[in-house]
C-alpha cells in the first residue's frame, strides 16, 4: 500500500486547518452561504435532507485497518453508527453536524484520509478493480497509475474549475470491475504484441439523463505518456466542455457532439504542443510509486488446503460462501474473498461501525492488512489464506456479513435515494430491500445466478441503473413515487446502456414485476445463459409482455 | 395551510418556524391559514437570519388523522427522518404527531422546494 510522506501530511493537516477557518467565517456570518458552499464541498460536505453528510475518498478503494477502524470510531463518534459505501469507492457518513467537519477531517488527515476531490468540478476520486494486485487477470498493478493520478491530480490548478465533475477509472483486468466504459475517461491497461504496456483510453462515457459508453479515442497509449495525455485531453474539455447549461456540461456531451474521432484529434494535436520531458512522470517516481505496491509479503503454499476441503464440506453454508463470495487469487493457497453488504433487510451498501471493525481485525489478523471497497457497495479482503478461511468465514458470519449473494439478484446497488438525498425524487432503498426479500431463498437465488439489479432514486443515476441488467430508476409523478424499468444494461467489459420496459409502476408493484421477469427469464434461458444473455438473445418484448399483460 | 421550513446551519437539523423561533418538530410548527403575507414576512425574516439557518422555504399542508400533515412525500420524510432507520431523526421519538406525518397520503410536489431549486 501507498504510504504518505511528511509532504502529503502536512498538506492535510493544512487542508483541515483551513477548512476549521472556513466554517468559523461561516458561523461568525464572515462568508455567506453561497461563498461557502463551494468551499465546503470541495471538503466533501453536503447538505442533505436531515443533516449534512460527508463524502470520505477511499482512493482507488483500497484500505488499511487502521484507516477502517478510525471510519468506524468516526460513525460510532459523529453518525449513529453507520458509514454507507457509495457507488465510487467513497464512503459517506449521514449525520454529520458542520460544527463537527473539522475535527472529522483531523480525525482522517491522522490515518492519511480526506474528504477531497469527493465533490466539486475537480478531477475526482479514481475508481480501480477492487482486485488490484489479487488477481492472476490482471497485465500490471491498476494501483500504480491510480496513484500516479492521484498525486497529480489533487488539487490540480488548471483542473480544479472544470465545466463540470470528471471521473476516471483504471483497470488492468479484462474483466471490468470497474465500470471503465461509463466514466469520463476510462483506462484500460493491455500488454501489446511486442509486450509493451499500453491504455486503451476511451473517454466520454457517462450516466445521468444522456448515458453513454464512451467510446475509445487512443487503442494503446504507452503508459509512460500517461500524465500528458491526461493533460491534453483535460485540456480540451476545459476549453470546449459546455459552461452554459449544467445537463451538457459533461465531456461526454462535448465528445457526443465532436464525434469520437474530431474528439480524438483535438487531443492529439494538443497532446503534441505538450513538453513530455515536463508533464510525464520520470521513471525514478515511477519506480518508488510502483515499489510502494510490490512489497505484498506472500507466502509460498500448496495451491490445495486440506483444512479448507474438510470444512467446506462439513459446512453448507461455508460451501454456498465459498461458491458466491470467493475468487481466485493469483498466488496459490491465497483466495480473494467479497464481504457482501446486502443482507436480508439491510440498506445496501451500509456498514456499522462494529462491522467494520470486525473486518479491519480480519484483515489485520488473515488478510495481509488490506481492505477494498466496490463500486457494487460490498467489501473485499484480497488476500485470504485457504488455510484462514473457515475461521474468517465464521468471524464474518458472527457479524452478519457472511451474505452469499455476490452479484446474484439480492446483490442490489442502490443510491441512498430519498430516504437521505437532496437530488432524489424517489425512494431507493425500500425497494432494493422488497426486490432482496424476493430472493431470501437462497437457493433460489442461485438458481437465477447473475443479475445486476441497479436503482437511482433520479436520473443523476448514482444507482448505476442505466447499466444494470434491470434498471430501476424512482421518478416523481405529480408528487407520487413511481418507477421505471429497464432492461439488457451492462457496467462491465460488455458495456451497454439499458432500453426501458414499459410505463412506470408504483412501487408497491415493482419487487412483484422483478419477480415476473425473473420467472420469463428461467422460461426463456437456455443452458447457462445469464439474465442478460439471455435478453440480448430474446430482446425486450416477452419481457415486456410478461410485465405488462401481467399488470392488467 | 402552510408551515415554513429550513435546515439549521450548525448541523443541518430540519427546523420549522414557530413565532419567531426555529423549533425541532413539525407538530409545534406555526401553521398559517390562508395568510400568505404573514408566510412571506416570516419567510423574508427566516432569509435574514443566515447564520442560523439556510434553504428556508414554505410547505403546503394535508390533513391527517386530526392532525396536519406535508402534502409532500419529500417533505414528511424531512419531518420524520429515514424512512430505511425507524428509531432515526424526529419519528424516534414517536407519538401522535409523528404517526399522522406516517400515516398522511397526500402527494403532490414540494412547491416550496422547487421555486428554491428554479431561483438557483
Amino acid at each position: 500500500m501507498y504510504q504518505y510522506d511528511a509532504i502529503d501530511r502536512e498538506f492535510l493537516v493544512d487542508r483541515s486547518n483551513e477548512f476549521r477557518g472556513q466554517v468559523q467565517r461561516r458561523l461568525a456570518g464572515e462568508l455567506t452561504e453561497d461563498q461557502f458552499k463551494p468551499l465546503r464541498l470541495m471538503n466533501g460536505l453536503y447538505l442533505q435532507l436531515h443533516a449534512y453528510m460527508l463524502r470520505v475518498a477511499i482512493p482507488y478503494g483500497s484500505l488499511n485497518a487502521a484507516q477502517v477502524r478510525r471510519l468506524a470510531w468516526i460513525a460510532r463518534t459523529y453518525d449513529k453508527g453507520y458509514g454507507h459505501m457509495t457507488t465510487r469507492q467513497n464512503i459517506q457518513f449521514n449525520w454529520v453536524k458542520l460544527k463537527d467537519a473539522p475535527d472529522i477531517l483531523d480525525a482522517l488527515a491522522q490515518v492519511d484520509l480526506h474528504a477531497i476531490q469527493t465533490s466539486g468540478n475537480c478531477i475526482r476520486n479514481t475508481t480501480s478493480d477492487p482486485y488490484a494486485g489479487a488477481t492472476a487477470e490482471e497485465v500490471d498493478d491498476p494501483r500504480v497509475w491510480c496513484e500516479v493520478i492521484r498525486q497529480w491530480s489533487t488539487l490540480h490548478p488548471e483542473f480544479s474549475y472544470l465545466p463540470r465533475k470528471f471521473k476516471i477509472a483504471v483497470t488492468a483486468s479484462a474483466r471490468d470491475r470497474t465500470a471503465a466504459k461509463v466514466h469520463d475517461i476510462g483506462l484500460m491497461l493491455r500488454r501489446a504484441r511486442d509486450g509493451s504496456l499500453g491504455f486503451e483510453e476511451i473517454v466520454g462515457g457517462g450516466q445521468g439523463r444522456t448515458p453513454h459508453v464512451g467510446p475509445t479515442i487512443k487503442e494503446h497509449l504507452p503508459v509512460g505518456r500517461l500524465l500528458s495525455y491526461l493533460e491534453a485531453v483535460l485540456r480540451v474539455y476545459n476549453r470546449h466542455g459546455r459552461r452554459d447549461n449544467i445537463y451538457k456540461a459533461r465531456i461526454k456531451i462535448l465528445v457526443a457532439a465532436l464525434g469520437a474521432e474530431e474528439f480524438g484529434r483535438q487531443v492529439e494535436e494538443e497532446w503534441a504542443k505538450i513538453d513530455a520531458a515536463r508533464a510525464d512522470l520520470p521513471d525514478t517516481e515511477l519506480a518508488r510509486i510502483r515499489g510502494a505496491f510490490a512489497s505484498t509479503p506472500f507466502e509460498t503454499l500448496p495451491a490445495v488446503s486440506e483444512a479448507f476441503e474438510a470444512a467446506r464440506v462439513a459446512s453448507p453454508a461455508l460451501q454456498r460462501f465459498v461458491r458466491n463470495n470467493l475468487k481466485p487469487h493469483k498466488k496459490p493457497g491465497y483466495a480473494i474473498v467479497e464481504i457482501s453488504l446486502k443482507a436480508q433487510g439491510q440498506t445496501p451498501g451500509d456498514v456499522t461501525a462494529d462491522q467494520l471493525d470486525v473486518a479491519a481485525d480480519l484483515a489485520e489478523r488473515y488478510g495481509l492488512n488490506d481492505v477494498r471497497v466496490t463500486h457494487a457497495q460490498n467489501l473485499v479482503l484480497p488476500h485470504v489464506k485457504l488455510d484462514d478461511l473457515p475461521a474468517v468465514h465464521a468471524a464474518l458470519a458472527a457479524a452478519g456479513l457472511a451474505t452469499a449473494n455476490i452479484d446474484l439478484a439480492s446483490d442490489i446497488i442502490a443510491c441512498p435515494g430519498l430516504d437521505y438525498c437532496a437530488l432524489a425524487n424517489a425512494r431507493a432503498i425500500g425497494v432494493a430491500q422488497d426486490i432482496a426479500a424476493k430472493f431470501a431463498d437462497e437457493d433460489r437465488a442461485e438458481t437465477v445466478g447473475e443479475l445486476k439489479i441497479k436503482i437511482s432514486g433520479c436520473i443523476n443515476a448514482c444507482g448505476h441503473h442505466h447499466v444494470a441488467h434491470i434498471g430501476i430508476l424512482g421518478v416523481d409523478k405529480k408528487g407520487e413515487e413511481f418507477y421505471q424499468l429497464s432492461l439488457g444494461g451492462s457496467g462491465a467489459e460488455d458495456a451497454s446502456i439499458g432500453k426501458i420496459l414499459g410505463p412506470a409502476l408504483p412501487a408497491d408493484k415493482v419487487a412483484g414485476a422483478i419477480d415476473t421477469l425473473v420467472e420469463a427469464y428461467l422460461g426463456l434461458r437456455t443452458g447457462e445463459e445469464r439474465f442478460l444473455d439471455t435478453y440480448r438473445r430474446v430482446g425486450l418484448e416477452p419481457f415486456k409482455e410478461a410485465v405488462y399483460v401481467q399488470a392488467d | 395551510m402552510k408551515a415554513i421550513t429550513a435546515n439549521r446551519l450548525l448541523d443541518g437539523e430540519v427546523v420549522f418556524w414557530k413565532a419567531g423561533q426555529w423549533v425541532d418538530a413539525f407538530g409545534d410548527a406555526q401553521l398559517f391559514d390562508h395568510d400568505d403575507a404573514a408566510v412571506e414576512a416570516a419567510v423574508a425574516t427566516g432569509k435574514g437570519q443566515p447564520t442560523v439557518v439556510v434553504d428556508v422555504y414554505p410547505i403546503d399542508l394535508t390533513p391527517s388523522e386530526g392532525h396536519w400533515a406535508p402534502v409532500s412525500y419529500r417533505e414528511r420524510i424531512r419531518a420524520l427522518g429515514p424512512t430505511n432507520e425507524p428509531t432515526h431523526g424526529k419519528q424516534a421519538e414517536g407519538g401522535e404527531a409523528i404517526d399522522a406525518l406516517r400515516h398522511a397520503a397526500g402527494a403532490a410536489r414540494s412547491t416550496g422546494r422547487v421555486d428554491l431549486i428554479r431561483r438557483k
